[in-house]
């Protein structure tokens, strides 16, 4: 079910073992498993209070899990504390020091050289468009810089894994695009771990997608075989130009011999069935041969939400 | 109706914000509770020591010792007339006396005359041409000494009338101890008030300390290989160097207005830095039970007050034992390092006093230093800096 179990363990970046966070009388991530692996990322996808800022403050260390475990592969790196870098859903930075200073601070404390820091510091700014604001203090950039500002001081040691919490949430377009190419750039070699509840930034960013609802994992596989398997499918409506009846009745029939749900209106076929897009040429055909002139297609894709309301019953946005 | 419901959304958030609503309304019982502990639980008195250096003489066959009989009377006389505030002890060393006096442990010196018991003796039989002198020895500045000198010689004289019927036949000489004499009201607080500017400390450090907090930039300092060690010295640093200049330009400030000081200006560095190295430490508690810069303003205002007003470095304050450790009294100002740094900062500036004799003081601030240390790194450790 999922594509990615059959990867081989190396590939395996770490293991989240029957994870579990109680608060007093809340459980806020319920005997979560997963393994994500290296070059992936992953989106945890869930509502607000799904679970997903606990879990990833588990998986930083910042936060004791109740019960269950986190094993990272052996990266050959001495101090765990390399291997990952940590964007918090709310920009945390030092307001008084500019760009420049925090991303050299941060990177001195995790034991970079001077030399090491500078360079990869203004490597950083450039790639997320804030060069030209190096050297202006972080309390006087705009929101969309502070977000960028924040996934610098994640990665200024260069980490293994990234973790990014809500990393477009309230972003302007501009700051959007640079965000989601860099980590789109970023997770071709390393792992990255992002949550949303937006699930188009979680169709265009991730891999894979986890579904976590309640605190626990409903589902994990990649957008396009999510979309593919769960949920009614994408939805196809053939609208014809000439439905002289028997032809256009005899084609639906033949239709719903292939098809889970053909139903028929005055001059249209509609098919729901999902990964409809690789039989369309086989349903031109049919329409061929029953002497139909397709007038054209409209196609409804099945989307991630569909596949949330499939599996919750509920709406990602409620 | 707008006001009622400002009313009920102000109490509310009051009521939601309970903990620094209770400590303000502590604020007031506690130092009630504070000045009865350092006032009220221990008897005022006044330690005076005694040097008889009387001969005596012979009279009616039979050995008299005025000297020894003063003696006798201050202390009956206590008895009967005064509460039991006045102690006495004798002595033999004037030198010993002194040192006492300078470290606090006796108020007044008196010194009786050789010729004592010959003068008065002398002038009981009519002659009152020889006159002698009573030496009284004590820290001009010091309240104790003022009423404990003004009572012994009240009684004194009481004591020669009694015995001579005569007035006037000793003198009373006055020596003061260090530059006690010469400084003025204002030299006097000056070494409370240089303290008070490390006092002021605790505001800027335990900020420094909980803007790493309140900012959440400890999440990613917890994240780094920076260790707590590292932080607290490192924050530390800056706060000492920050009062080190504050306590300099108070000096200057000081002088400039007039401030005489005896005493080297490199031991009043040291008690500086030390006391500030104290005053950090405590920071370091009040940081670790805050979260934010508001709450510590409301916290902070409890060891501030404490750390002002029950030191001596607002106003001259004396203090009476709680208990002692090894000998050593031990006060409620004393677990605050200011009362010590005060007390070194009055013998050497004031008393001119070498480095050897603040060595208890110096002590006693290290101690208390790495004590407050100890507490303010394992408690802001766990609540601040833990990583799982
Ligand atoms: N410190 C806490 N104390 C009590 N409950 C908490 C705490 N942090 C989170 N929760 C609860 O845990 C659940 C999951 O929260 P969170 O992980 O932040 O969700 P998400 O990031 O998916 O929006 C929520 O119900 C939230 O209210
Ligand atoms: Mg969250």
């Amino acid at each position: 079910m999922d594509s990615f179990s059959n990867l081989p363990n190396q590939h395996i970046a770490l293991q989240i073992q029957n994870l579990t966070k109680r608060y007093d009388d809340i459980l806020a991530v319920n005997n979560l498993s997963i393994n994500i692996y290296r070059n992936e990322i992953l989106g945890l996808l869930g509502p607000n209070g799904a679970g997903k800022t606990t879990t990833i403050s588990m998986i930083c260390g910042l936060l004791p899990p109740s019960a269950g475990s986190i094993i990272f592969s052996d990266y050959g790196v001495k101090n765990q504390k390399l291997l990952i870098g940590y964007c918090p859903q709310e920009n945390i930075y030092y307001p008084r020091l500019t760009c420049m200073e925090q991303l050299q601070f941060i990177g001195l404390m995790y034991g970079m050289t001077s030399k090491e820091v500078q360079e990869r510091a203004n490597e950083l700014l450039k790639l997320l468009g804030l060069h030209d604001r190096a050297n202006e203090k972080a309390v006087n950039l705009s929101g969309g810089m502070k977000r960028r500002l924040n996934i610098c001081l994640a990665i200024i040691h260069n980490p293994q894994i990234l973790v990014l919490d809500e990393p477009e949430a309230g972003l302007d377009p501009q700051s959007r695009v640079l965000v989601r190419d860099f980590i789109k750039e970023f997770g071709k070699n390393k792992t990255v771990i992002l949550t949303t509840h937006n699930m188009d930034e979680a169709d265009r960013l991730a891999d894979r997608i986890a579904i976590i609802d309640h605190g626990c994992l409903l589902m994990s596989d990649t957008p396009q075989n999510l979309k593919k398997t769960i949920g009614e499918g994408d939805i196809l409506e053939v609208i014809v130009e000439n439905n002289d009846n028997i032809g256009f009745i005899n084609c639906a029939k033949q239709l719903s011999m292939h098809f889970v749900n053909v139903k028929t209106n005055a001059n249209s076929i509609l098919i729901k069935n999902p990964g409809i897009i690789e039989h369309l040429s086989a349903i031109k055909n049919m329409a061929d041969n029953f002497s139909l002139t397709i007038k054209e297609y409209k196609l409804r894709e099945n989307t991630l939400e569909d596949v949330f309301i499939h599996l919750t019953g509920r709406s990602l946005r409620q | 109706m707008k006001t009622f419901h400002i009313i009920l959304k102000s109490l509310k958030e009051q009521y939601r914000n309970y903990w620094v609503l209770l400590l303000t309304l502590c604020l007031g019982p506690f130092f009630i509770f504070v000045y009865y502990l350092i006032t009220e639980t221990s008897e005022t008195r006044y330690d005076i020591l005694i040097i008889n250096t009387d001969n005596g003489i012979y009279e009616h066959g039979q050995q008299v010792n005025h000297g020894k009989n003063l003696h006798t009377f201050l202390t009956s006389e206590k008895q009967e007339t005064t509460p039991a505030f006045f102690i006495f002890n004798e002595i033999k060393n004037k030198q010993e006396g002194i040192e006492k006096l300078k470290n606090k442990q006796a108020d007044a010196l008196i010194v009786i005359p050789e010729s004592f018991s010959q003068v008065l003796s002398a002038s009981k039989r009519g002659d009152s041409t020889n006159l002698t002198t009573v030496e009284f020895i004590g820290d001009l500045t010091s309240a104790d000494y003022m009423i404990s000198a003004v009572w012994v010689n009240e009684m004194l004289n009481e004591y020669i009338f009694k015995n001579t019927t005569v007035k006037k036949i000793v003198t009373v000489q006055e020596t003061p101890l260090g530059l006690s004499s010469k400084i003025s009201i204002f030299d006097m607080y000056v070494p409370g008030i240089l303290i008070i500017s490390v006092i002021m400390l605790m505001f800027t450090a335990t900020i420094a300390f909980i803007s790493e907090v309140e900012q959440k930039t400890i999440i990613r300092l917890k994240l780094s290989k920076l260790s707590a060690v590292e932080f607290l010295i490192g924050t530390s640093f800056v706060q000492l160097i920050i009062g080190i200049i504050s306590v300099v330009l108070t000096l200057i400030t000081a002088v400039l207005l007039g401030f005489k000081y005896e005493g080297s200006l490199f031991i009043l560095l040291v008690v500086a830095s030390l006391t500030s190295l104290s005053i950090i430490s405590f920071s370091l508690i009040i940081s670790a039970l805050t979260k934010s810069a508001n709450e510590v303003l409301v916290v902070g205002c409890f060891p501030m007050f404490l750390f002002m007003f029950f030191t001596g470095a607002a106003f001259p304050l004396n203090s009476k034992t709680l208990f002692t450790i090894a000998s050593y009294p031990v006060t409620v100002p004393g677990l605050m390092t200011p009362t010590h740094a005060i007390s070194a900062l009055n013998k050497t500036l004031i008393m001119n006093m070498g480095f050897s004799s603040i060595m208890p003081e110096i002590f006693s601030i290290i101690a208390l230093s790495i004590i407050y240390f100890v507490v303010g790194a394992f408690i802001f450790k766990r609540r601040h800096l833990r990583l799982t």
